[in-house]
């Protein structure tokens, strides 16, 4: 009895350091861990940022795209969400799902803190609060399958300044099971983001400066572009058939497999069609999105990384979201995934410059606004009622106007309920 | 006398006291699962929830989802999507049933195979169909086309009818087995000797079937009925995977809209309001049920 009491204490007194010696372990979810584009990225920045800090470890949680906020929202409501995510960052910092980061970015020096503009910073603002550190971003541009606009006998040096020209262009490139490009009108937010770029192109406005009122009917020039947009789906039109199931992930598979001749998509549509369809690789080129207004804007999706309000250790994982904000991973996700990176001393890195098609998206950024736009509300607007609308012009493209005029009455009251 | 009172009642309470004892860890673990939740759920229905802060508001969100035509427009599709799902489960469930029973070789194969889609998780077979009714690259379409049954891509789910009917067809493929496994266990207890008398007496098939295959298989098929209508009113898998609702709200069932209430719209107190009221619904189908079963235990007794 003495010899086993004897025992117990030794392997006690021997496990409390090993106890006291356990990682800390921080789980970091982003819908693109599941990207195979990323995938050998993500794996070598945990790698690395482990051994350079051996005390740490990185969970990654991986999850499909489309249940990414599902799970992040049931965790959070848990109080058990990832120390480490990319969401939506203004409906999540509205809900009280993320830390403010200001204690963190004021203690940085000013070296750190200046790679980043201000109006970069803003996107990840809430109320005048920091709730993530933007690490990457997405300028949609368009997209065109080269060997396709030569066959159609377009010249890939004069592409489409104008919607007009885009039109003409449509009408060439489209033949016997093949089109020009696909409306997306699926069930995620993709729609909204393409859908808000034609309003853009043509001088048109979803909504007023505050957000409080939603205009896409109301605007006629909004209400002009969703008109021209949505009609390419129609029975003789430019478009591939089924845009109510079609998503980025369709419309990447209908581009890698030569259906479509243009994509209006950011650069990282670039790698993910290239992974499909190796011989796209170089095939392709990319310009400003053809408008009916000079400078007319883009869209600029813009990732943060941030950290959860249940996050055990703040600090821990703030010490990854630097590391994998740094210049080396900025560059690295930009010349292999394609994800347009957001520090301002990286745009004149060789290997960037390297990429024509990159800079030519980081010129197109100049003229962008970032996405998501900033309303507690947007996660829902953009991925339920503008869908909702999207779908129903779609199968009764006579009811166009009805549809959008209340969907400018149905946001206008979910903007103005907070 | 007064003193052996005592005596005869402290080996009775302590009787009783064993009974709650074997019985408390069930009701604990009935309480975790089904009355807590229970309670929580109904509790959120009367809060205005907006992520992790909260406000008492009372029956307001009741008011808001009965006043809104998403709530009553989810509740005619899933009204027109149960009654046409199970009514197609009884009756092909029924007639394989019917099939099997009467063939005399390869039985227990077939039956393996007809059982194979209710071995699937739902969310995968689900998953599986999204993929075959792909309108660009999916099987299904590739075959009609290539063998010039069509001459265009169907959008099976893009369109309101066809991605209905799709679903439904898929819940049928999904929910037949159980029905015909039911049936054929309702089957084998048909008293032979009636069958005998009946073809002696020269009943036809039909007849057969009507008046001694129906009388007994009636009670066994209106409590597979009840059953397959509360499991399928409650549905969300083949929906929320397939569909989310879409096109256009075509498909959007009352569990599909609660999620996307929860979920995509953040607000969790007028998604427990439609999980309370669903809850209602299945209520109401359960009393049935029950009722049902006594009515039928009733019979059987006389």
């Amino acid at each position: 009895m003495k010899i086993l009491h004897r025992a117990l204490v030794l392997s006690m007194a021997m496990a409390v350091p090993a106890f006291a010696q356990q990682p800390i372990v921080l789980q970091w979810q982003t819908a693109n861990l599941t990207e195979s584009q990323y995938e050998p990225i993500w794996k070598r920045t945990i790698a690395e940022f482990e051994a350079a800090n051996p005390g740490i470890r990185i969970e990654p949680v991986l999850v499909a795209r489309k249940d990414h906020w599902t799970k992040f929202v049931a965790a959070a409501q848990a109080r058990q969400a990832p120390c480490i995510v990319t969401v939506d960052l203004t409906t999540a910092a509205y809900n009280g799902y993320l830390l403010p980061l200001d204690k963190y970015w004021n203690a940085e020096p000013a070296a750190f803190r200046n790679a980043w503009s201000k109006d970069i910073l803003a996107s990840a603002r809430w109320k005048g609060e920091l709730y993530g550190l933007p690490i990457w971003g997405g300028t949609y541009g368009e997209i065109y399958n080269r060997d396709m606009v030569v066959k159609a006998g377009l010249d890939p040096a004069k592409p489409p300044k104008t919607i007009d020209e885009y039109v003409a262009w449509g009408r060439k490139l489209t033949g016997t099971d093949h089109w020009a490009l696909a409306v997306l009108g699926g069930k995620t937010d993709t729609t909204t983001r393409v859908l808000l770029t034609w309003i853009w192109a043509n001088g048109g406005e979803a909504f007023n400066k505050d957000m409080t009122e939603a205009t896409f009917a109301k605007d006629p020039k909004s209400l002009a572009a969703i008109k021209l947009y949505l009609g390419f789906a129609g029975k003789n039109g430019i478009a591939a058939p089924a845009p109510t199931t079609t998503n980025y992930l369709e419309q990447t598979n209908l581009f890698a497999q030569n259906k479509i001749a243009t994509m209006r998509n950011a650069y990282w549509s670039v790698a993910k069609v290239v992974g499909d369809n190796p011989a796209l690789k170089g095939r392709m080129f990319a310009t400003p999105i053809p408008a009916n207004v000079p400078n007319a804007p883009t869209l600029a999706n813009v990732a943060a990384s941030s950290i959860s309000s249940s996050c055990k250790y703040p600090d821990a994982a703030w010490k990854f979201i630097k590391f994998d904000a740094g210049r080396k991973w900025q560059v690295e996700r930009a010349v292999i995934a394609n994800w347009m990176p957001l520090r301002n001393d990286v745009a004149n890195d060789p290997a960037i410059t390297a990429d024509p098609m990159l800079a030519a998206f980081v010129r197109m950024g100049e003229h962008a606004r970032s996405y998501p736009l900033p309303h507690p509300a947007w996660a829902d607007i953009a991925a339920n009622d503008i869908v909702d609308a999207v779908q129903k012009a779609l199968l009764s493209p006579e009811k166009t106007d009805e549809i959008f005029r209340d969907l400018d009455v149905r946001v206008t009251r979910k903007l103005r309920d907070l | 006398m007064a003193a052996s009172r005592p005596s005869r009642a402290r080996p009775f309470a302590r009787r009783r006291l064993y009974g709650y004892a074997f019985v408390a860890p069930v009701v604990v673990f009935l309480c975790a699962i089904v009355v807590f939740p229970l309670g929580h759920a109904f509790w959120t229905s009367l809060l205005r929830v907006r992520g992790l802060r909260s406000t008492f508001v009372g029956f307001d969100n009741y008011v808001h989802v009965l006043s809104d035509d998403a709530f009553w427009h989810s509740l005619v599709i899933s009204l027109a999507f149960t009654s046409i799902a199970v009514s197609l489960h009884m009756v092909l469930g029924l007639a394989l049933a019917l099939v099997l029973d009467t063939l005399k070789s390869a039985r227990t194969a077939l039956r393996i195979a007809f059982l194979s889609p209710w071995m699937v998780a739902p969310a995968v077979g689900a998953t599986i169909w999204l993929w075959l009714l792909e309108p660009q690259f999916g099987v299904v379409n590739y075959l009609l086309r290539a063998t010039g049954i069509v001459d265009a891509p169907i959008a099976w789910l893009g369109e309101q009818l066809l991605a209905f009917a799709s679903i439904v067809a898929v819940d049928v493929w999904r929910g037949v087995p159980f029905v015909m496994l039911l049936m054929l266990a309702g089957l084998q207890t048909v008293p032979p000797e009636q069958y005998e008398a009946a073809a002696m007496d020269g009943a036809s098939t039909w007849q057969r079937f009507r008046y001694v295959t129906w009388p007994n298989l009636r009670y066994l098929l209106i409590v597979a009925t009840t059953l397959d209508v509360i499991n399928t009113v409650r549905h969300y898998d083949i929906v929320g995977v397939m569909t989310a609702g879409g096109p256009a709200e075509a498909t959007q069932v009352l569990p599909v809209l609660l999620y996307n209430t929860a979920f995509r719209g953040n607000r969790f107190g007028e998604a427990a309001a439609i999980g309370v009221l669903l809850l209602a619904i299945v209520l109401a189908l359960s009393t049935f049920y029950i009722r049902v079963t006594r009515i039928g235990r009733d019979e059987v007794a006389r």
